[in-house]
Order: C-alpha cells, then structure tokens, then sequence
C-alpha cells in the first residue's frame, strides 16, 4: 500500500520538475507565441529597434536572458545589446558559440555585440554553465 | 579446530576476496579463509575458542581501515534498502523539486549594487551564490563527497575541514594571483564549464552509489575511481586539493567576482574579494557537510543517504546536460 503511495507521489512530483525546467516562463509566452511557425507573417518582438539604419536587439540579463526569445529581420546589420543591472549569477558569464563569443559581462552595463549581416538563422546564446539560454530568431 | 560463518560488508571487487583471505589468514589463530562474493560471508576454520561474536570483532579490526566489517548477524542495513528506497526516490525529488522551483521563482534573483565591488559585497554575493543554481554543481559535489566519507568512514570532521580549510585557502591565495597578474590571463570559460561536465559525472557515479545500485547489481566502479574516492577519504592532501579545485568549477557568481579580482588590481585586493566570497559561500556549504555527518550517524541514515543520493543524481544530470548545453554539443533544454 505505502509502495503504490510512494509511485504516485514520485510521478507527481516528476511531471512538477518536468514542468518546471521544460516550462516556458510565464513572461515569455506572448513571445514565444508570436515567433511561432507561422514564418511569412511574423512580428518583430519589441525589444528590436532601428536606429540609424541598424537594427538593435536588446536582452536583459539577470538571473536568465529576457526575453528568452527574439525575433529580429535577417540581412541587415544587427547589433546585440545585453543589459546586466547588478547581475552576478550565471548569466553573465555569456556564450555564443556560433560567433565564437565568451565573456564575463561586468555587473552592471551595457554590452555591444556586432553581429554583423547576419544571415536567417537562429542565434543562441547560453550561460557556461547552461541551464540558462537565449534565442535570437533572425527571419 | 572449528568452522564459523561470517557475513561480511564493504566488498566491491574481485580482488577483495584475495585481500581479506591474505589479511585475515595472517592472524596465526585463522588455519583457513574463504570469501563467498555473492553471499557476501566469509568462512574460516580457526583453533580459537573465543565466540564467534568476539572473533567478529578481533578480525574486524584487522580489517576495518580497509573498509570491511565481519559480524556474526547478517547487517541490517540489507533489510532496510528495499523499503527505504521507496521513501528516498520521493524525499530526493521533494527536495530537487523545492529547489529548481526556488531558482525558478526569481525570488533569488536580487541585484546587489553595482559599481565598486567591495569585500563586503563580495561576501553578500557569496550567500546568494550559495542558495543559487551553483548549488547544483558545487554543493552537490559537497554534499555527495560528504555523505559518501561520513558513510564510510566514523572520523569524517578532519576531511570536512581540510575540505572546507583547502577552499577558503584556494580562493584566497587564486584570488590573490588575479589580484597581482590583472588583466594578463582570464579564466577560459569553455575550461570551467568542461571541468563542470567532469564534476556532475562525478556526482552521479557518487549519487548512484548512495543509492546502492552498485552494491546490489555488484557493478564495481572502476578501480582507478574507487581507489581516488579512498584517497579522497584517507588522505590530507586529496580533500584540501579538491577544495583548492573549486575555484575553478562553473558558477556565474564565483566566475564574476573572478573578474572583478583580476580588475582590482593588487594581491591583497584581489585576495580579500574571493576570500570574503568564499566565506559567504561556507555557512551553507557547512550546513551541508556537517548537516549530512549529522544525519548519518542518526537512525535516519538510510533514507538519508538514498534521498542524498537521489537529490545528487538530479543535480548531477541537471548541471551535465546544462553544461553540455552550453558547450553547444546539445540543444538546451532547461528553461529555469
């Protein structure tokens, strides 16, 4: 009896950890929605501005990336800005393996990544340690 | 001359049976030995009347600081495993679950300050680094080395606190270099996250073995690892090197505030800001070690290592596909 007590209780609580770390966070649900698979009508997501003939894309960090997921156009010139306000948890130590950058972003500023013309793709970036990670949707 | 029967505990390998037959056959009272693996007993033929209770415990101290044990009654701990295990896969995942949804509630995500990085910034980055996910990595390490020592060994307190002595002297002394060296050399982030791969393996091998899947399917760990985790217990210099070692394993806290070191620009700058981080690391850390020596002397023990083990083998397999994740070799699956 306590056996069969025991088994639910365990797969309760592993369907509760799967929706935790698979889940999409709460804020990010609009986004995550409007970069869908719908490609011909996409909208750009507002943290993606022009300015001066370039395009800026710009992601908080702190404890995570947010918004986790972005949609930018592709073939034009890009610029990433990452903000970090008092930010020392993982998330600062940035990845992006396809350009090859790494770095220990300082804890509170404002980093300028050139990402040149970038081409349609997805660029991803990740904390060293993983677990957190962003996307930027270059359509 | 007489034949007694003794169930024996602490064989892992093959080669033990040749160990304890060699040890025990040097007593001049034993005529003959013969360990059954898979039974786990012992048989000997002795000429001693003494009962079969005290020869228990007079070739148990011939053998003890190897880590085997003789009585005359089969342990108890047999009995419990089966049960226990069933009570431990829920408490372990009660407790991952408690934890992620702590990272997840952003309730830990404070800003501290910014500008000039004090010591005793420092210090209030290092508590906050200690309840966040760097837990996973660094004090899972801890925790699953401490359950693991204090489960093996009565005299735990002194690889404890070299543990914890080779921690606080490692980020003193390195922060102390990044301090005097400055900008010259960086600490390669691939390096940390790779060293951080090697360390969730390590947790889920120590986690598994908590558990006790290797003592029951009779899977030994390699020879060469077991005789590390030995070292790690026996020894002086292997606990204060891996404490020593922790500066370099992955957490965006311990990574940041090794860049403000290497900006402050001194030895004695450099070396107050990561030991002032290092000790707003240590209560939690203590509470670890010592939480888990306290446990296991309790009648408690049992469930506490399996839930220990259980908890490891999460973070363990949380902190290796984050960290191949961040290598780039998978796609990241975690969204905490």
């Amino acid at each position: 009896m306590s056996k069969i007590i025991a088994v639910v209780i365990t797969l309760l609580l592993v369907a509760g950890l799967g929706t935790i770390l698979l889940g999409q966070p709460k804020g990010d649900k609009k986004n995550a929605h409007s970069s869908g698979l719908n490609a011909s009508e996409f909208e750009l997501t507002n943290n993606v501005e022009m300015r001066e003939g370039a395009q800026y894309v710009t992601i908080n960090v702190r404890g995570g990336y947010s918004p986790r997921i972005s949609v930018a156009k592709a073939d034009i010139p890009t610029k990433l800005i990452l903000k970090t306000n008092g930010t020392y948890d993982c998330s600062a130590s940035l990845v992006i393996r396809s350009i090859g950058y790494q770095k220990v972003l300082p804890p509170i500023g404002e980093e300028v990544i050139d990402l040149g013309i970038p081409k349609p793709h997805t660029l991803q970036g990740a904390c060293s340690m993983g677990m957190y990670n962003f996307s930027v949707n270059f359509k | 001359m007489k034949t007694h029967t003794f169930h024996i505990s602490g064989t892992h390998c093959a080669s033990c049976k040749i160990f304890i037959e060699d040890a025990l056959n040097e007593r001049g009272f034993i005529k003959n030995t013969c360990v059954d693996l898979k039974r786990e007993t012992v048989k000997i033929e002795t000429e001693s009347d003494q009962s079969p209770k005290e020869l228990a415990k007079v070739l148990t101290d011939t053998i003890k600081s190897n880590g085997y044990a003789l009585s005359v009654e089969k342990p108890v701990e047999e009995q419990w495993n089966n049960d226990v295990i069933w009570k431990a896969v829920p408490i372990g995942l009660a407790l991952l679950t408690l934890f992620f949804l702590l990272q997840k509630s952003g309730i830990l995500n404070l800003g501290i300050g910014g500008g000039q990085i004090t010591p005793t910034t420092s210090f209030l980055v290092g508590l906050l680094a200690s309840v966040s996910s760097c837990l996973a990595v660094v004090g899972g390490l801890v925790l699953s080395l401490s359950a693991k020592i204090s489960q093996d060994n009565e005299r735990d307190t002194k690889t404890f606190l070299l543990f914890h002595v080779g921690r606080l002297a490692g980020f003193a002394v390195l922060g102390g270099v990044l301090g005097a060296v400055g900008g010259a050399i960086g600490i390669n982030i691939t390096f940390t996250t790779i060293l951080g791969i090697v360390a969730s393996v390590a947790m889920i091998l120590l986690g598994l073995n908590l558990v006790g899947v290797f003592e029951k399917n009779n899977v030994a760990l390699p020879s060469g690892i077991f005789n590390f985790f030995r070292k790690v217990e026996h020894g002086t210099l292997t606990p204060l090197v891996i404490g020593f070692a922790t500066f370099f394993l992955p957490c965006g806290f311990t990574q940041s505030m090794q860049i403000s070191a290497l900006g402050s620009g001194s030895f004695v700058s450099g070396l107050l800001l990561m030991l002032s981080f290092a000790l707003g690391t240590l209560p939690m850390l203590l509470f670890l070690s010592f939480g888990s020596a306290s446990f296991a002397r309790g009648r408690y023990a049992p469930i506490f290592f399996e839930s220990a083990g259980v908890v490891v083998i999460g973070l363990g397999v949380f902190a290796l596909l984050s960290g191949l994740a961040g290598l780039g070799i998978i796609r990241p699956i975690f969204n905490i």
